[in-house]
């Protein structure tokens, strides 16, 4: 291998590739964007969900409970405390309910009242729909409204009968949070950004892998290349590098994509939820190991990439074998996704991408252990050489690389 | 300048080429001939050590195939016809350019080599241009200049005027011709007879990848006792079919 063919290789690429308005759009516009537009259009559509669900919920009586009374009381003491629920007039309740005009329907037992003056328990139906989610959603709503009614007759008996009204609450349930605010603001990080770098390290070099040798072998521009002075590892290296570095700016430009979304809409709870970065306190060796880590991930997607483009005939087919590999993080990623830091088990920081995978949600997670992260480090550089290997046996081969 | 020795390439049970043996001396022009599938391409490919010979070898400019292979391709310059493979995104200059940087050229020799070729094959106006936007017959000139960069000691041309118009395939004679004048050794492949008999010095015919006459044009004509080269070839290729 010569190094000064590698790096004219490397740069040629490079300019080659920055030319290529559709590798340029695929690996830098798409990633920077792709995330803050998804970002805005799901937190305006989750928050608008949101407001409807919580802010107006009408109900209806069913066709029998919609008496004069019932009104009466639904009005007066069951809705009264809650502004959000509306009680509609509606002629038939099944069919406003299936058209999402309300949200529920409230059926009382018939001889309610007789049960109510006798003090014995009534029943009232909430009839709601779990197929949509504005009536799912609004559910707990109503059902509190009633709760709270409950507890407001049963306090007035107990008054009645001359006892105190707080004896109608046994207990208060409190919740008390034990966890630091780095752990609560790293949690929904943990799950998620393991998994993204993941995806893009995988799917970031794709347009430029598939250009430089699939593309190149079937625009017969490979040929004249290979017949020139260097020998095949410094061609390969070099185009390697200019995947690699191509797979990380698009990494870059999805992170970056992530943090313009961020604060371009800080309360979206649909791609970064309450994530807050005032409470992350991350020591730098950790993010130094991570940051290692996760760019051998990239240098081993990279080889693999070459590989896959080397061993296809054409172009197509190169696209086709490439977008495969977003299974080989997804796969095992999503097997992960819900598991613990602390529940990680050693083998793990040696398994390809579950060791990148498992780093992340460490340091993440704030349980950081540097024995396991120098594990997946030095694992890590072993995918990277077998993954270099592999590309350099196939780029060898004769009947891989001319193959038609 | 080249000698091949039993040269043999097999792709798997098929024998492409067989027990090659024949020379090139320097300053000289050998056209190979041969029916599609004959076996030509793959002799220059094997030769451009872009394939790996499955036995016997040759030395090409004092080097041997299997040994050297890359001071073999650092003397040897190389053109396949039909495709061109220049880089779209890159203008003919960066083109150019890129080739001699591989080959270990520096920067004033590449500007000086670029200026001459320039000339030689009239690129001026067209060589800040990116390649994509050429014609065939620009491409062609781009990729011939690109091959010889380097001013190769021998020059590998397989159909260099595929697809090309008359006029294209003008040029590229002129510049085999000025090639030939400077004393470059050329091996060319074709399946045009008047092509080979206006450029080459000796022929070889190839027919399933055995090397089955050489010779001067004129040794080969009188050896069959004919003029027409064409008909000679089809009486050779139609004997052993």
């Amino acid at each position: 291998m010569n190094l000064r063919h590698i790096i004219i290789v490397f740069k040629k690429e490079v300019i080659d590739l920055l030319r290529d308005r559709k590798t340029v759009f695929a690996t830098l516009f798409i990633p920077m964007l792709l995330i803050p537009l998804l970002n805005l259009l799901l937190s305006s559509g989750v928050k608008e969900l949101f407001n409807e669900i919580n802010e107006n919920v009408p109900v209806a009586l069913a066709q029998d409970s919609n008496t004069p009374e019932i009104i009466a009381l639904v009005k007066e003491e069951i809705i009264s405390k809650n502004n959000h629920i509306q009680l509609l007039n509606a002629q038939n309740p099944y069919q406003a309910l299936h058209l999402d005009k309300i949200r529920a329907i409230l059926s009382f037992e018939k001889n309610y009242q007789t049960k109510l003056q006798a003090k014995e328990p009534f029943r009232i139906q909430i009839i709601y729909d779990k197929s949509q989610n504005k009536s799912a959603g609004s559910i707990e709503i109503i059902a509190q409204a009633i709760t709270e009614f409950n507890q407001a007759v049963v306090a007035e008996r107990i008054v009645s009968l001359g006892g105190k009204a707080e004896m109608a609450e046994a207990a208060q349930a409190e919740l008390v949070n034990i966890a630091d605010a780095r752990q609560v603001n790293n949690s929904f990080l943990m799950l998620i950004l393991p998994l993204m770098i993941g995806i893009l390290m995988a799917v970031g070099g794709i347009p430029a892998a598939t250009d430089l040798v699939a593309g190149e072998k079937e625009r017969g521009s490979l040929e004249p290349l290979l017949a020139t002075k260097p020998n095949r590892q410094s061609i390969l290296f070099g185009k390697y590098l200019a995947i690699a570095l191509f797979s990380f700016i698009s990494v870059l430009a999805s992170i970056a994509g992530l943090i313009f979304s961020y604060f371009i809409n800080p309360q979206s709870s649909s791609l970064l939820g309450e994530v807050s970065t005032s409470g992350m306190n991350i020591p730098p060796l950790a993010i130094l190991f991570v940051l290692a880590i996760a760019f051998t991930l990239g240098l081993t997607f990279a080889g693999i990439q070459v590989a896959l483009s080397t061993f296809a005939r054409s172009f197509k087919e190169a696209q086709t074998y490439l977008s495969y590999l977003i299974f080989a993080v997804m796969i095992p990623g999503y097997a992960t996704l819900f598991t613990q830091p602390s529940d990680i088990p050693i083998y793990m920081f040696f398994l390809p991408i579950l060791n990148t995978l498992s780093a992340i949600k460490i340091v993440l997670g704030g349980y950081i252990i540097y024995r396991y992260l120098a594990m997946a480090l030095l694992s890590s550089f072993l995918y990277v050489f077998a993954a270099l290997l592999f590309a350099t046996i196939l780029f060898n081969k004769e009947k891989v690389l001319f193959r038609s | 300048m080249l000698k091949t020795i039993n040269l043999t390439k097999k792709f798997g049970n098929f024998t492409a080429v067989s027990n090659l043996n024949f020379e090139v001396k320097k300053g000289e022009v050998l056209g190979l001939l041969g029916k599609n599938g004959a076996g030509k391409t793959t002799t220059l490919r094997t030769l451009a050590t872009m394939l790996k010979p499955s036995a016997g070898t040759a030395q090409v400019c004092g080097y041997d195939l299997l040994k050297e292979p890359e001071k073999v391709r650092e003397h040897i310059g190389v053109l396949f016809g039909g495709e061109n493979g220049l880089y779209d995104r890159l203008t003919v200059a960066e083109n150019i350019s890129y080739f001699g940087e591989l080959y270990n050229m520096n920067q004033k020799s590449i500007r000086e080599r670029l200026h001459l070729l320039t000339e030689i094959f009239e690129m001026q106006d067209y060589l800040h241009r990116r390649t994509a936007h050429l014609s065939k017959g620009m491409k062609q000139k781009v990729a011939f200049a690109r091959s010889i960069i380097h001013n190769p000691q021998l020059i590998i041309l397989d159909e260099p005027t595929s697809g090309l118009d008359i006029s294209a395939i003008r040029d590229v004679h002129q510049f085999i011709s000025a090639c030939k004048k400077t004393g470059q050794t050329i091996i060319l492949s074709s399946h045009l007879m008047f092509e080979v008999e206006k450029l080459c010095d000796r022929i070889g015919l190839i027919h399933r990848g055995c090397l089955i006459e050489l010779g001067t044009i004129a040794e080969i004509k009188q050896k069959f006792h004919s003029d027409d080269l064409e008909a000679i070839f089809l009486k050779v290729v139609g004997e052993n079919s």
